[in-house]
């Protein structure tokens, strides 16, 4: 059983699906991020954000997925102010839902004052509704942007065990869990973290407050790369117990303090109503059967 | 039309229902809610309340008694709550208090709150249809939740709620009939869908009768149910050839008969004399249909 905490599943097909639950993925955590272009209209937020909440939790479903997701205004988009403005004025409508396990990704891009005013403001929004954060560190000057978003987040008083910083690298590992933060890695494989440095990290490190994840999203990456690297730890002899941590338990840890993700949700799903048990697979066309267990009848769907 | 029901009296209704069904800790969580919301009413409180209900009240099921069911009919005619959970009936009997004395504010508020809804909220909200005020105005939101593929929420809409025989006109009306037939959503539990039969429907239904044939594929027996008051437009000949079908097919295929006035109909229904008795007796029904069918699907 694996869970990945951070993957764009928006972008991914219905194989990715499919594999993901293949090689024991049971719960994922979808980050509310750019979509790789900016957005021009805060109605487009409006819509992506419903369907973290909404269309791809049910997606997700069908393939015996449980999803859950971050809701937050990322950074580089946090750089078109009158935008940013308006997205701010939404996030209470979203942060309080259900499945909802954390504010998120947010942190700094090109560290901007924008980007800092930002971040800030949804600090405080986390911590006014309890919510865990998952901090998203830059691509460039990234040590001094990982220092920062850990500094700033201690400022607004947040208790490291309730922050995820994300996209570790070797050079950011030992400052994120000296300070006592979750620190998570992804395996994106040319622009962030490989498995095989990824063993390395838990060799080095331990498996405390570490996570693996694939950030797989519209780009070159992999939705199996938490399964992948699970394999690869064991055939490079990191225990079972530290593979468990590192790719299942730290990441229900740190995300299930906001209370919204339960271990029951996916080994003990709650007792379906009539309704529930029979609703259905609009994701198959008519006809087409569902190769997952559950669910079994056949719906149609309208595109 | 601006009421349905009356609110204070739909109020006590959910009151009671949640107050013998929600643990001491809801309980105390509602009333803070009510409290505020009453006090000094703001639309960020309200939809705070409503988006993290769960942290708060279970999904429980109702599992009504008798007596509560007559209630439910009483309060609003086709009214349905037991097939909701605890949740759900929270969350309308926080919907119920948003403040609905003028139109323009009222549907600005709710497609606000419909706009920004997860899973569960929207299907909470559709399935407090029947008791919304301004129901006419929200024709359009309930067409537009009628687009949607997510099973639940197209359920919420359509099953067990006498929202749509009531306000939707027979354009919307028939969509939505076909688009259950085509998610083979379980057509007994449409209310009143006898009452808004015509023969447009009838046309559309047996066309996609047709085309699944054509492709090889099962048509939802209950369907037929539809067709049964235009056999005389030309439909018999389907008739006939669903009867050589399958057991629940051929049921079907007779109950339609017996449903239709047409001679030719009747002797049909004449040769299967153990099938007559078993609609006779009223051992065999369309919700005896639709229950099957519903159990061989989940097989």
């Amino acid at each position: 059983m694996y869970i990945d905490p951070h993957i764009h599943v928006s972008s991914r097909t219905t194989d990715d699906y499919e594999a993901m639950r293949k090689a024991g993925i049971v719960a994922i955590i979808e980050p509310a991020f750019w979509l790789g272009q900016p957005r021009t209209k805060v109605g487009s937020f409006q819509d992506y954000f419903n369907s973290l909440v909404g269309w791809e939790r049910f997606r997700a479903s069908q393939f015996g997925i449980k999803h859950y997701c971050t809701i937050g205004l990322n950074s580089k988009e946090a750089n078109s102010e009158a935008l940013a403005e308006e997205v701010m004025d939404l996030l209470p409508l979203y942060v309080g839902k259900e499945g909802v396990v954390a504010v998120g990704e947010i942190g700094y891009d090109d560290q901007t004052k924008a980007e800092d005013k930002y971040y800030r403001l949804q600090l405080e929004l986390a911590k006014e509704v309890n919510l865990p954060v998952m901090i998203h560190t830059p691509h460039r000057d990234k040590k001094r942007g990982t220092i920062k978003s850990m500094e700033v987040s201690r400022e607004h008083g947040l208790d490291p065990s309730m922050v995820v910083v994300d996209h570790n690298n070797e050079e950011t590992v030992k400052e994120v869990l000296d300070r006592g933060f979750w620190a998570a890695f992804t395996i994106y494989p040319h622009t962030k973290m490989g498995s095989e440095r990824m063993v390395e990290i838990v060799r080095k490190y331990g498996a405390e407050r570490i996570i693996v994840d694939s950030a797989a999203d519209w780009g070159i990456s992999d939705p199996l790369a938490v399964p992948k690297t699970a394999k690869l730890m064991k055939d490079q002899g990191i225990s079972e117990e530290d593979i468990h941590l590192v790719c299942y338990q730290n990441a229900l840890t740190a995300y299930g303090q906001s209370g919204q993700m339960n271990e029951n949700d996916w080994l003990n799903p709650e007792p379906v109503d009539q309704r529930k048990k029979l609703s259905g697979n609009t994701i198959l066309r008519g006809g087409q059967h569902p190769k997952i267990e559950g669910d079994t009848s056949i719906k149609g769907v309208e595109n | 039309m601006k009421y349905q029901v009356n609110s204070s009296e739909a109020t006590a209704f959910l009151r009671k229902i949640i107050e013998e069904r929600v643990d001491e800790k809801g309980l105390e969580w509602i009333n803070l809610q009510e409290t505020t919301l009453r006090d000094n009413f703001q639309l960020r409180s309200f939809y705070l309340t409503f988006s993290t209900a769960p942290r708060f009240i279970k999904k429980n099921s109702l599992s009504f008694t008798k007596e509560e069911r007559i209630r439910a009919e009483k309060l609003r005619r086709g009214f349905q709550p037991q097939h909701w959970d605890l949740l759900q009936c929270v969350r309308t009997y926080f919907l119920v208090m948003l403040p609905g004395d003028e139109e323009e504010n009222f549907i600005k508020n709710i497609t606000r709150l419909f706009e920004t809804a997860d899973l569960d909220e929207q299907v909470a909200m559709y399935g407090a249809l029947p008791l919304l005020t301004f129901p006419t105005a929200l024709i359009t939101r309930t067409r537009e939740g009628l687009r949607t593929n997510i099973t639940d929420v197209f359920d919420a809409i359509v099953l067990d709620n006498p929202y749509p025989a009531d306000f939707l006109g027979q354009d919307a009306w028939n969509q939505m009939l076909l688009k259950a037939v085509f998610m083979q959503r379980p057509l007994y539990r449409i209310y009143n869908a006898d009452e808004r039969v015509n023969p447009e429907l009838a046309k559309m239904l047996v066309d996609f009768a047709h085309e699944r044939w054509a492709a090889s594929r099962d048509v939802l027996p209950e369907l037929w149910r539809f067709i049964a008051p235009y056999l005389e437009d030309g439909y018999f000949s389907d008739i006939k050839k669903v009867v050589k079908g399958k057991p629940l097919e051929k049921q079907a295929g007779l109950l339609a008969c017996n449903m239709s006035a047409k001679p030719e109909a009747q002797q049909l229904l004449n040769k299967y004399p153990e099938v007559k008795e078993d609609i006779g007796s009223g051992r065999l029904n369309w919700e005896t249909i639709g229950k099957e069918n519903e159990t061989k699907q989940k097989v």
